[in-house]
């Protein structure tokens, strides 16, 4: 169902467009939208942000683009309107297996760097957490590739995926952990069936995925809770910090820093970026994804000696 | 695997009958646009395209695709110039003449595949400078887009053994200027100074070519040889690349090139990394949707 309901959306605005598409004012929609959410939208993605703008354009009874972008700058309501443009931006976003570069970044860079420096180390266990999990999806994908990795490049090794989220009802219906058919589009077929189950017309994620992963209901701002997050190899908290005002992003983002074991990874979602947050994270660059990493900064060193 | 050197190779580089030769149009073409932007002659250039008849079909194919579709089609070279504008009309005539360097049966990385990735690095160099305010942006752009003609020699010169290396690269996942350090004894970047030369291009360029990937003291190179380093690198990670996943991560922080940048443009540290990502990602739909439209047969 909500595959038909998306693909209406975006064909009937589709039909909208036309020469619309080169109205200036996207362009500075999209900027707002970055600065208060850091979330970029690309030029060629801007069919998905006109079609979703079209959404709150309708609810809110705004006739052109320039009188929706009042609706987001000028009226009272404004920071309540962007909360529901940014919803309705990051919808559908909730798959599993959403982004490949990402999944393919941790098997093949993120995985391999931990797993290199613990061994000398000699630990042999990885921690994760994904922060502001809603119901499930990012966190059951990471324990599948974890139990893959598990049976081929680390043998004997063990790791602990934390999940947590403010909505009670998100999490319940992650505990659950069954999914329908849109939802489970981009798993892989091996994935499909050797981690679930069909039950009706939905799917339902095996045991050994679901003991994997720890559920548990957590606000981010508040401060003596997240003091307790410590000693984290890789952290997902993605499309969650849009909501958040400029101040709770800085702070939660330390709170993010610190969980972190030095050489940790801090992943967001694919298009949203930590400029203007913190600097105490580098970016890095991955094969068609980016990741923040939690290292020594390079002239400490060299300060020192 | 025996291992050749550069001088060995040398000869053969420089003997006529290998040698990739400079495109007929490519030179009054690199004249023309060496000048002002306001300068530039443009019905010089439409001349030019007029000369190459497959160049002005592209022209028109290109202004035709749906990268620009407009509700008439366009059927002269002259509309097609006008719609596509000046900057395109060069990325389109570029890489058309340069993909004539070599004969189209001598290619061993896939044509379309090598233009992506020059034409990427080539507009994103040009970007970089941009935001860099570095004051020859015409100049990074003909770096980029000449930064692996080493490539094509090595191709012309040693295709056995460069096959070879092309493979082993692409099975392991590893750089290709460490493949050819071990396998052949020398890189692209030194090939294709040596093909710079014998071309006459201008030093800087040729220091681009051959410092691309290993930019030693930044210094020397200077800005260009660092403008092109990240842009390689930044393409190679935004499926621009050689056409194999490189499981890599780049810190920018470490990367020397960025660190002497960021000493000579200080306004580079206020850069938007992460945004300047994301506009890649449009660059990279724009460059696949240009090179199609070349390699369409």
């Amino acid at each position: 169902m909500p595959k038909m309901a998306n693909e209406t959306a975006v064909l009937a605005s589709e039909a909208i467009l036309g020469e619309e598409l080169t109205d200036p004012v996207w362009i500075r929609i999209r900027d707002l939208i970055y600065q208060v959410s850091g979330i970029y939208q690309a030029e060629n993605k801007f069919y998905l942000l006109i079609s979703r703008c079209h959404v709150r354009m309708k609810a809110v009874g705004a006739r052109t683009p320039r009188e929706y972008m009042d609706f987001l700058m000028a009226r009272p309501n404004r920071d309540a309107e962007m909360r529901s443009l940014l919803n309705e931006i990051t919808i559908g976003e909730t798959c599993l297996f959403r982004s490949v570069p990402q999944i393919e970044a941790l098997r093949k860079v993120v995985i391999p760097a931990l797993a290199e420096a613990k061994r000398k180390l000699s630990f042999t266990k990885l921690r994760f957490w994904s922060a502001g999990c809603s119901t499930g999806e990012e966190s059951y994908t990471l324990a599948m590739i974890l139990l893959e990795e598990t049976q081929t490049s680390l043998k004997g090794w063990t790791f602990e995926i934390m999940a947590t989220d403010l909505n009670e009802r998100s999490i319940a219906k992650a505990q659950e952990g069954v999914y329908n058919d849109y939802a489970v589009r981009n798993v892989p077929p091996d994935f499909m069936r050797k981690y679930f189950t069909q039950v009706g017309t939905s799917f339902r994620v095996a045991d050994s995925v679901r003991k994997c992963v720890t559920f548990n209901r957590l606000n981010m701002l508040d401060d003596s809770k997240m003091l307790f997050m410590r000693g984290i190899d890789v952290i997902f908290c993605c499309n969650v910090l849009i909501y958040f005002d400029g101040k709770s992003k800085t702070r939660t983002v330390n709170h993010f820093y610190n969980a972190l074991l030095t050489n940790g990874y801090f992943f967001l979602g694919q298009s949203e970026s930590l400029y203007g947050i913190t600097e105490k994270f580098h970016l890095v660059h991955f094969p068609g994804a980016t990741g923040y990493w939690k290292t020594n900064p390079p002239d400490a060193n060299a300060g020192a000696a | 695997m025996t291992t050749g050197t550069l001088e060995r190779f040398r000869s053969r580089i420089t003997s006529i009958d290998s040698m990739p030769t400079i495109p007929v149009i490519l030179r009054p073409l690199l004249h023309c646009l060496d000048q002002p932007v306001e300068q530039i002659d443009v019905a010089r250039i439409v001349e030019l395209i007029s000369y190459d008849k497959s160049v002005a079909a592209q022209c028109v194919r290109m202004a035709n695709s749906a990268l620009f579709g407009r509700n008439k089609p366009v059927e002269s070279v002259r509309t097609a110039v006008m719609n596509l504008g000046m900057w395109r009309i060069r990325d389109l005539l570029f890489s058309n003449s340069l993909s004539q360097v070599i004969p189209a049966n001598r290619w061993i990385v896939d044509p379309s595949v090598f233009w992506r990735h020059s034409l990427g690095v080539a507009l994103v160099s040009r970007k970089f400078a941009e935001i860099l305010g570095y004051p020859d942006t015409e100049k990074a752009y003909l770096a980029g887009l000449l930064h692996d003609i080493g490539i094509l020699v090595n191709s012309m010169v040693a295709p056995e053994e460069f096959r070879a290396t092309f493979e082993k690269a692409t099975r392991e996942q590893i750089p290709l200027n460490e493949a050819e350090s071990s396998a052949l004894g020398f890189t692209h970047c030194d090939s294709g100074r040596v093909l710079g030369e014998a071309w006459k291009i201008t030093p800087d360029l040729i220091q681009a070519i051959e410092l691309h990937h290993d930019i030693g003291d930044p210094e020397r190179g200077g800005p260009l040889v660092a403008i092109v380093h990240l842009s390689d690198l930044l393409c190679r990670l935004r499926d621009l690349g050689y056409g194999y996943y490189e499981p890599r991560q780049i810190d920018f922080a470490h990367e020397p090139g960025w660190l002497y940048l960021v000493m000579q443009f200080p306004n580079l540290a206020d850069l938007d990394l992460a945004r300047f990502t994301f506009t890649l990602d449009e660059y990279a739909k724009e460059v696949r949707e240009l090179v199609s439209t070349v390699f369409t047969p």
